[in-house]
């Protein structure tokens, strides 16, 4: 039995380079031969090195673990490095991922947006203390279960596709997206940080934050690593009433919220 | 061009674990530190380390048994004062990193869980499931966030202020744009990582170009042990891409075409948790001998199936996505495909127990450290113990970190005096790539280079093909010389950027095959089929080799600073 003929895809690239004036967004098509076990990151690899040395895209690790990759594939957001052709149609279309600053082509600056995101939620343990200390003590156990929760939730790699693939934030560019929801969600289980939830209410107890979803969950949808975003921004928002109606916050001071913030 | 010029206390070249680390102590004690990076600092490698982090922490394993396998693991090569600090320290660093929100796996009783490693007597590795490196990076980049790190990512380091025996800065161009910089500091501390990406079949990222090595080198500083890459056992067949060792420390079974399972043959006591230099071997001779499976059989199967799904899914379940994706074969119902990837560095840029970078055996640069892999203590020695490589770039990052400290405020700097001609070495070297109009192309070069590096100075070597290899780098060199890059783009030019990155891989690859032909004995992951043992009269030695401008090779060798391990036979 002879082995069946490799398809020939076609690849259909959404080129634009903002720095260079006169340049328009356009698509660039190349052909290339199928191979077994080929990912896209094979793909643009081959088109680089081949066809054209001039195209923008990232990669760093090839095995779906840094997140650099991120870019839309036939229109959802996914990792080119952990994409294999054979599981797509012949013709392929790749645009960057919208939302995040382009800085040509298929590559965007997601580092810079997920920067601020981290600042502006601190995401990161809080301790009273600011030094890490007790370090010759046995460390503080831990529940297992906990601990698997955690790690659960720390596995994102901040690729930015629950971003792109979100429909607030197309609409209001200052939500934290599920990226940074699923971060508070994370810090919030965890014993280690001494933020109370008056605390994650100033951070995310308003349209910017957990009240701004809409619900769409095209996050969940995207997820290369399969978080459970949609159960975390749930309890994240019951959360947030629960302590926004028990205790003294006042995190927007609009007139109208003023009016509707229950009397204690 | 003009060339725009920072000044900081410290600057610190590469942001993984070894590099943040450094960073965060650093900017504690109130002092001004850049971290500068070719990437974001969260996709560097450190985040692909999967399978744990050594340190003796439970009550039935104590810091001397580590000490002692890590020595074992070594082939007596590591040097042994640093390998006792860094074991001593394991604990705490542990410790340390579990209290600033390290998402580690626990045991019943809430203290952090272990697996066993290959050449532990312990289990020893703390692990996070099968992502630990991720929880690792995350932690202290989140660490450097919260004390307000200055971070430049996406700016090439391509040389180094070097002068009358000081460093005084590092040179680099922002990827974006390629307006050029120097970072004019007291102190460079360079974490640029591993160089196992000249060999065809590897685990390691596309960044992991050790481009940090061969600008050491560039200026004459010698570089220690390259000779020494580590061949990791188990790598997706075809990619090389890392199932990790915890595959094997949960009871993988590695079986041939036959059916066979060899490790019977090769380390009866140990079967598979043999040590990697050992099981790489094992594999690659079932491989060469025809017992290989898959089409092409060039793969050995490892067997997880008798794990069973519950704790399949427990404990590896980012191995398991890996091999569905990339190989469709699922290790819950059938084994699957893996054979030796290059993996790790064992060699580098030479430094003592503080992470003062060595200008020969005996003396220092001033003002230059190196920690992390890119690093040669040498903790590791012929071959390192898997989970030993977090921890070396944890606890080493830190420390290094607290030394630089220490001899800022003991004021032993000047102030750094550089200027913009300074950037001339870089800016040449953009030029020549930019505008030699010549035939060749880096993919090409670079496609020759890593086959050949895996044919001829791979797992297995004679003097036979490690000549040849030494020709074949000299002809790639002067091939290098006539390349032509097609993009001339100033945003973003990774055509740019893999041209200087490739002129790295040569020279380093340079250091590797020199290095192997001198050392004529077989010790840890350097294996002579024409001296297959290990000779401790002539080479219980470090090697230290520099470059001349041509690109040819001196050896000259230092002393392995023993303890109380006395060189025995290693086996398992």
């Amino acid at each position: 039995m002879s082995e069946p003929k490799p398809r020939k895809l076609k690849i259909n690239i959404l080129r634009y380079d903002p720095h260079v004036v006169g340049d328009e967004p356009h698509i660039d098509t190349f052909e290339i031969e199928e191979a077994p076990g080929m990912t896209l990151f094979i793909v643009l690899n081959d088109i680089r090195e081949h066809h054209d040395a001039s195209l923008k895209f990232d990669f760093v690790c090839r095995a779906g673990i840094c997140g650099s990759c991120g870019m839309l594939i036939n229109g959802k957001p996914g990792l080119a490095c952990s994409t294999l052709t054979s599981k797509l149609p012949e013709e392929i279309n790749l645009a960057p991922l919208p939302f995040f600053e382009l800085i040509g082509d298929l590559s965007v600056y997601n580092g810079k947006w997920m920067r601020g995101m981290n600042e502006r939620l601190e995401t990161w343990i809080h301790h009273k203390e600011k030094e890490l200390r007790s370090i010759n003590r046995i460390e503080e156990p831990m529940d297992p279960d906990l601990a698997e929760e955690i790690y659960e939730l720390d596995r994102c790699i901040e690729c930015g596709c629950c971003v792109a693939g979100c429909g607030t934030i197309q609409m209001n560019e200052n939500f934290v997206g599920a990226v940074g929801l699923n971060k508070i969600a994370r810090y919030k289980l965890d014993p280690r940080d001494e933020r109370t939830d008056a605390d994650y209410y100033e951070l995310i107890g308003d349209e910017n934050g957990v009240f701004g979803c809409m619900t769409l969950l095209g996050c969940e949808d995207v997820c290369p690593k399969k978080l459970p975003l949609q159960s975390k921004i749930a309890y994240l928002r019951r959360q947030m009433v629960k302590t926004g109606l028990n205790e003294n916050v006042t995190k927007c001071n609009c007139l109208q919220h003023e009016e509707k913030m229950p009397e204690h | 061009m003009s060339v725009q010029i920072h000044n900081y206390d410290v600057v610190i070249v590469g942001a993984g674990l070894a590099g943040l680390a450094a960073a965060r102590e650093l900017q504690r004690a109130g002092k001004q530190v850049a971290v500068l990076t070719k990437l974001h600092p969260l996709r560097s490698h450190s985040g692909a380390a999967q399978g744990g982090v050594n340190a003796a922490l439970s009550e039935d394993d104590d810091i001397e048994l580590h000490m002692f396998d890590t020595v074992k693991g070594s082939d007596y090569l590591a040097d042994q004062d640093a390998v006792e600090l860094m074991c001593s320290k394991a604990p705490e660093t542990i410790r340390w990193i579990a209290n600033a929100g390290a998402a580690f796996s626990r045991k019943e009783d809430g203290t952090i869980a272990q697996r066993p490693f290959g050449g532990q007597s312990k289990p020893r590795a703390c692990y996070a499931k099968d992502r630990t490196g991720l929880t690792l990076l995350q932690t202290i980049y989140e660490q450097c966030e919260r004390e307000n790190v200055t971070f430049f990512d996406e700016w090439y380091v391509a040389d180094i202020v070097y002068e009358d025996g000081v460093v005084k800065g590092a040179v680099a161009y922002d990827i974006r744009n390629l307006e050029p910089a120097i970072f004019a500091a007291k102190a460079v501390m360079f974490a640029t990582g591993g160089y196992a990406r000249s060999f065809k079949i590897s685990s390691n990222a596309h960044a992991n170009t050790g481009d940090g090595l061969s600008i050491v080198a560039r200026h004459g500083l010698p570089l220690e042990d390259m000779e020494f890459v580590q061949f990791h056992p188990t790598g997706l067949a075809g990619s090389g891409i890392l199932i990790s060792e915890a595959a094997r420390g949960e009871g993988g079974r590695l079986y041939n075409s036959k059916g066979e399972r060899f490790m019977e043959k090769y380390a009866p006591e140990k079967m598979e948790l043999a040590p990697r230099d050992v099981v790489s071997r094992a594999i690659t001779k079932e491989i060469l001998e025809g017992r290989g499976v898959g089409p092409n059989r060039d793969a050995v199967a490892i067997d997880l199936t008798h794990l069973g799904e519950k704790i399949i899914m427990e404990r590896l379940p980012e191995l398991r996505d890996l091999a569905i994706t990339f190989l469709g074969q699922d290790m819950i119902k059938e084994p699957i495909h893996i054979a030796a990837t290059a993996h790790y560095s064992m060699g580098g840029i030479p430094v003592d127990i503080d992470g003062h970078v060595k200008k020969s055996p005996k003396e220092i640069v001033r003002g230059f450290y190196a920690a992390g892999e890119c690093a040669c203590v040498s903790v590791h020695g012929a071959n390192r113990l898997g989970a030993n490589s977090l921890l070396e770039a944890l606890f080493f990052g830190r420390h290094v970190g607290k030394h630089i400290v220490e001899d800022l405020e003991a004021g032993v700097f000047d102030e750094p005096s550089v200027s913009e001609e300074d950037a001339n070495t870089m800016l040449e070297e953009i030029a020549f790539c930019m505008n030699n109009n010549g035939t060749e192309r880096v993919p090409q070069l670079r496609k020759e280079l890593q086959e050949s590096m895996t044919a001829n100075a791979g797992v297995f070597r004679t003097e036979e093909t490690m000549l040849k290899q030494r020709e074949i780098l000299k002809e790639l060199r002067t091939r290098y010389k006539n390349i032509r890059i097609d993009d001339k783009s100033k945003i973003f030019n990774t055509d740019l950027q893999e041209a200087i990155e490739f002129g790295h891989m040569l020279d380093y690859s340079t250091f590797i095959v020199e290095g192997a032909i001198a050392r004529k004995e077989s010790r840890g992951a350097h294996f002579r089929e024409d001296y297959q043992k290990r000779d401790d009269e002539k080479f219980l030695k470090h090697t230290f080799a520099t470059m001349n401008e041509d690109g040819s090779i001196n050896i000259e060798y230092g002393d392995v600073t023993l303890g109380k391990f006395e060189p025995q036979e290693r086996k398992y």
